[in-house]
């Protein structure tokens, strides 16, 4: 029934006894033979938020709802599997023109229907993706999109891209219905299984099934409510206890291990769900410029306390300072442990044998264990002489106030910040460090030019051994550089009520299939 | 009669302007503006200074205050509360709907509480020095003695999560009709009512005490007019009265319940929409909120005084 | 004094109220020498239960909850007693001088005071915590002037009563100024309403320091306060229920005491306290 193979998935040590039981009861007989069932209404509570301002104006937007619900109401060109490999979902073919991989044709399903019963073509995929090119930060490599025929579409990139399948699948490349630049996708009208009968900015949106959705023969609920409740865990547990939500998404490990022996509920987990990523301002003037600053704050964090603290251990990873997951391939762990003594003499030879204060650090509650996470963080990096002053932001206009402009011309310059980081292939994740995107910091000067370059170099390499070498490559000059700070990350955890069936968790939130899930 | 009741609209207007302007100089005019509030010092001390001057001018900061104030004045008088720092949306558009959810929970609270307190205020004032007022006395000090916010998590702990009776947190929608957001908001009412019933039931019962000590009830008593009717026909009006002055403070304090106890269930009001504001450095918003809920606590005291002036013949010379 | 203090010990309401004060009053001065524990040290695990190392367990940083309760109520005593001083004081000053001198210094200052209490507290607060930045500073500034509010109207009210007493004529005659005569003579005079206003005052802003702590905006982390441990604790309702009972406990034990002792002694002392007086 389901592709997945979620063992594989599980992670190691403890947890694998507590989710190996949960296993088998989800997958006893009676239950696997089980018939899916059609209609009914699944309610959940979501706590992970990555959005950018839901006003009245803009909440029906792709771009201003909450990244996880996108594709209940959207579809995208290509899907990732939970293993994070790359299907086709709304286009049926898409390869490189040539040797290049700089320029790639797409052909489109046919009879695809749009909520409003208009059929999706070519215009609207060029459409929506000249949207994309310029606003979403993965669609930027697009340089050209045109039409080629009536279901055929041709993307031009600014250099080739091995891995640009997986753009294609990112929760900012949904294909809206064709409209001019500064109207398309307000309307909220999608091809994706479910359409929007009630958006509440900020708070609830209400979801129905779209009868004429592309996919056939799926068990299709009648109706989702998906209710935001992003940092305010402990109101949506108490809800799904008192019975008025079936779920709660992106739950944290304390929050898991409350539930884990309650047999009313199930939790679903993925392994390397998220990390945060700590960007670094390298303006004029920061202490963030000198990079024996940097090693020396990478040095004092003590990651295993966040782990311990934020993750409760067994649901949580030690990262690398790059924006890859621990579950992935190519991750290369950083050489050393925490080391305060290194700290302090980096520091002092940087000119602050006293200390340094760092200024304050900007968090929003994007996933609930954000509070304590950088909590620890602030504590840690005290034994070795960095303060440094936190402080919260919500989520609601959080990018745009993290961010501030590219243009450093323009003056204003993105926070001191730390933002969620999702799981993504290599190609994505790593072309995260680069010095036109915001999470590097804007790192530049040579040791930048040479990962770049590494990073073109694997995107033309079809070889995927050869690629993991690079990539190996190119996290060693991370380790050393250190642009921007990934302290630790966790799975992704979800608790239901038992009655919800076929919803496993995926390391992508975004790519979770909502129509598949059904209620028994 | 009718000059009185003019003079008490004209001072509550008089209020209301006052209020707008001293509103907008806490938090344009004093040392920060809108521009530094949204942008640390440090930033503004990187900020090539022909920029700065572009930002202050495209949030309008580079007018002089008097011009900024009066063009406050006028938005604030056509609901025009200008639009957010951030995401550009109109401040009216965001907090139509919280006030008017907010309200409804007021309303509710008010509906519920004043005739409950009447009976306890009533009760402890006929039977006072005796069990029944070191009751109500010694309780309605507990009861608003504990913070809002307590109160609400220990009902949460125990109708919702020990005895699941009630729904823990508030999933109507921001638009929902009036009986659809009470009906799932239980625990919200209760909470408020208990802070508003401990309050009310005490003010009223000082005025009672205070009424059937009065000479004029000792007069009455000489009369042989059954107690009940000296009770609910003399004593209660005369009781009534001066408790209606604080009844509209009582009303400030309601809002600020309301703020936090919104937040503890998740309803969709002007808490919300509050504390996003504040986190977000969203000066307009604050300054919607702030002089909304303000007019309605000048509105209440407005109908308190009316109120006085009706049943109370002796103010009417005012 | 005698016959105060042994009419006192026949009130156990108002006996008990004065015994929770010294008691939360004596452990916020000596909380330094009392905590076991560092109270912002990470301890080896979150939530942990409690041992006889940990009394109380480890709060969800793996901090020691015990000593972190007995420091939880410094800085909000510490707030909410500043505001009810400058309240009390400013508020008393203020009050005689519109009761002495009338006129329009008396209408203008009576409109701000009606106007002032027209804004919930709680927004007051919010908007000068947008304008000027979370510190607290701005907040027992704020505070003060909050309740500052309700201080001059009882002060004025008072004043006007003391007008009319002989020592007051006889010191206009006297010929001394407006500032001695509010200061030496009128002032004094209401030491004793002051004092329960004071007192009422700082109740009211323990409520609403506690509120701001539980709302993200009073005090910040990690300085540990009832408030925000009440926040942080409703993560674990059903497995640590006393993460939030204790810090529920002890805001509620000192505002009731507060208030319990503040009645009594009011009583005895002939003053309407009750009447309207809290609130906000």
């Amino acid at each position: 029934m389901s592709i997945v193979n979620r063992r594989d998935l599980l992670q190691g040590g403890a947890g694998v006894a507590l989710l190996a039981a949960l296993d088998a009861s989800l997958l006893g007989e009676a239950v696997a033979q089980e018939q899916p069932k059609r209609g009914g209404t699944l309610a959940y509570a979501q706590l992970s938020a990555n959005r950018r301002s839901a006003g009245p104006n803009n909440s029906k937007h792709p771009y201003f709802i909450v990244d996880a619900n996108t594709k209940q109401i959207w579809s995208t060109p290509t899907w990732v599997n939970p293993e994070l490999g790359l299907e086709l979902e709304i286009a049926t073919k898409l390869e490189p023109a040539d040797d290049s991989l700089k320029v790639w044709d797409m052909t489109l399903r046919e009879g695809v229907m749009f909520h409003d019963m208009t059929e999706m073509t070519a215009a609207d995929a060029v459409a929506s993706f000249d949207y994309h090119r310029q606003n979403a930060p993965f669609a930027r490599q697009i340089t050209k999109v045109e039409q080629t025929g009536k279901y055929t579409v041709r993307f031009t990139l600014e250099a080739g891209n091995a891995e640009f399948g997986y753009v294609l699948a990112e929760y900012n490349s949904p294909i809206m219905k064709a409209a001019p630049l500064e109207t398309i996708g307000l309307d909220g009208i999608g091809t994706g299984a479910f359409k929007i009968v009630q958006s509440d900015p900020n708070r609830l949106m209400i979801l129905e099934r779209f009868e004429s959705y592309w996919r056939k023969g799926l068990p299709h609920l009648d109706r989702i409510e998906i209710h935001n409740r992003e940092g305010q865990q402990e109101s949506a547990l108490n809800g799904l206890r008192s019975g008025q939500f079936d779920a709660v998404m992106n739950i944290d490990g304390r929050a898991a291990l409350q539930f884990q022996n309650d047999p009313n509920f199930e939790i679903e987990t993925a392994r390397g769900g998220y990390s945060f990523v700590i960007q670094m301002p390298k303006h004029p003037g920061s202490p963030f410029l000198d990079k024996r600053v940097r090693q020396a704050f990478a040095y004092a964090i003590d990651r295993e306390a966040i782990v311990r603290v934020a993750y409760s251990g067994r649901f949580g990873w030690i990262g690398n300072d790059s924006h890859l997951m621990v579950t992935d391939a190519a991750f290369v762990p950083r050489a050393g442990g925490r080391d305060v003594a290194k700290a302090k003499q980096l520091l002092a030879e940087a000119g602050h044998p006293n200390g340094i204060n760092l200024g304050t650090l900007y968090w929003s509650p994007q996933l609930p264990e954000a509070g304590r996470y950088f909590q620890v963080l602030q504590q840690s990096v005290k034994d070795a002489g960095i303060t440094l002053a936190i402080e919260e932001r919500p989520n609601d206009g959080y990018i745009q106030f993290r961010t501030g402009d590219n243009d450093l011309s323009k003056g204003n310059f993105h926070k001191f910040a730390m933002t969620a980081v999702g799981s993504r292939n290599p190609g994505i994740s790593l072309f995260r460090m680069r010095a036109a995107f915001v999470e590097s910091g804007h790192w530049r000067g040579p040791e930048h030019d040479k990962y770049l370059a590494l990073y073109n170099q694997a995107m033309i390499t079809p070889d995927a051994a050869k690629r993991k070498a690079i990539y190996a490559e190119m996290q060693a000059i991370l380790h050393e550089e250190v642009p921007a700070i990934l302290p630790a990350g966790g799975n992704t955890l979800m608790v239901k009520r038992k009655h919800m069936r076929n919803m496993p968790y995926h390391p992508q939130i975004w790519s979770i299939r909502y129509e598949e899930i059904w209620r028994a | 009669m009718l000059i009185a009741a003019l003079r008490r609209v004209l001072l509550s207007v008089i209020t209301l302007v006052m209020l707008a302007v001293f509103i907008f100089i806490a938090t344009e005019i004093m040392p920060g503006d809108a521009l530094d509030v949204s942008l640390s010092a440090d930033e503004i001390a990187m900020i090539p200074p022909e920029r700065l001057a572009k930002m202050k001018q495209d949030l309008g900061l580079d007018r002089p205050a008097h011009e900024r104030l009066l063009a406050f004045l006028n938005g604030a008088i056509t609901l025009d509360f200008g639009k957010t720092l951030i995401s550009k949306t109109p401040v009216s558009a965001i907090i139509g709907y919280p006030l008017r959810n907010s309200l409804i929970l007021a309303g509710a609270v008010l509906l519920i509480a004043i005739p409950l307190a009447l009976a306890i205020g009533i009760a402890a004032a006929f039977w006072k020095g005796r069990a029944v007022d070191h009751l109500v006395s010694t309780g309605s000090i507990i009861g608003y003695s504990i913070p809002e916010f307590v109160i609400g998590t220990i009902l949460v702990m125990l109708f919702a999560v020990a005895w699941p009776i009630f729904p823990a947190t508030i999933t109507a929608s921001t638009r929902d009709p009036a009986l659809t957001l009470l009906a799932s908001s239980p625990l919200a009412v209760a909470t408020v009512l208990i802070g508003s019933i401990a309050y009310l039931a005490r003010l009223l019962r000082t005025g009672m005490v205070d009424a059937l000590a009065s000479d004029f009830v000792e007069r009455l008593r000489l009369t042989g007019i059954p107690e009940w009717r000296i009770v609910f026909l003399h004593a209660l009006p005369a009781a009534v009265v001066p408790s209606l002055t604080a009844l509209a403070l009582y009303a400030a304090s309601l809002v600020s319940g309301i703020v936090v106890v919104e937040l503890v269930f998740a309803y969709p009001g002007l808490g919300q929409e509050l504390v996003r504001g504040v986190t977000r450095r969203e000066v307009h918003v604050v300054q919607a909120i702030a002089l909304c809920s303000a007019a309605v606590v000048v509105a209440l005291n407005l109908l308190a005084d009316l109120a006085i002036l009706m049943l109370d013949p002796r103010t009417r010379r005012a | 004094m005698r016959l105060f203090i042994q009419r006192l010990f026949r009130r156990p309401l108002t006996m008990l109220g004065l015994l929770l004060v010294a008691i939360h009053f004596g452990i916020a001065l000596a909380a330094p020498w009392l905590t076991p524990h560092d109270p912002l040290k990470l301890l080896d695990a979150p939530l942990e239960q409690p041992t006889g190392v940990y009394w109380l367990g480890t709060d969800e940083l793996g901090r020691d909850f015990f000593s972190r309760l007995l420091l939880g109520g410094q800085i909000s005593i510490v707030a909410a007693a500043c505001a009810g001083l400058i309240a009390a004081f400013g508020g008393g000053i203020i009050g005689l001088a519109t009761a002495y001198h009338r006129g329009l210094f008396d209408d203008v200052v009576s409109r701000f005071v009606e106007m002032k209490l027209s804004i919930p507290s709680i927004l007051l607060v919010s908007l000068f915590v947008t304008g000027f930045g979370q510190s607290l500073a701005v907040l027992i500034g704020v505070m003060g002037l909050i309740y500052m509010m309700g201080v001059i109207r009882t002060a004025r009210a008072q004043g006007i009563l003391i007008m009319e007493q002989g020592y007051v004529k006889a010191a206009k005659l006297r010929g001394e100024s407006a500032s001695a005569i509010i200061l030496r003579e009128m002032l004094p005079n209401i030491a004793d309403l002051l004092t329960v206003e004071f007192a009422l005052r700082t109740s009211s802003a323990l409520l609403l320091v506690s509120a701001l702590s539980f709302l993200g905006l009073g005090v910040s982390p990690p300085t540990p306060d009832w408030g925000s441990m009440i926040q942080s604790g409703l993560q674990s309702i059903r497995s640590e229920p006393w993460l939030i009972l204790a810090p529920a406990l002890c805001i509620s034990t000192l505002v009731i005491g507060i208030n319990f002792a503040t009645e009594g002694v009011a009583d005895l002392l002939g003053l309407e306290a009750a009447r309207g007086a809290t609130g906000q």
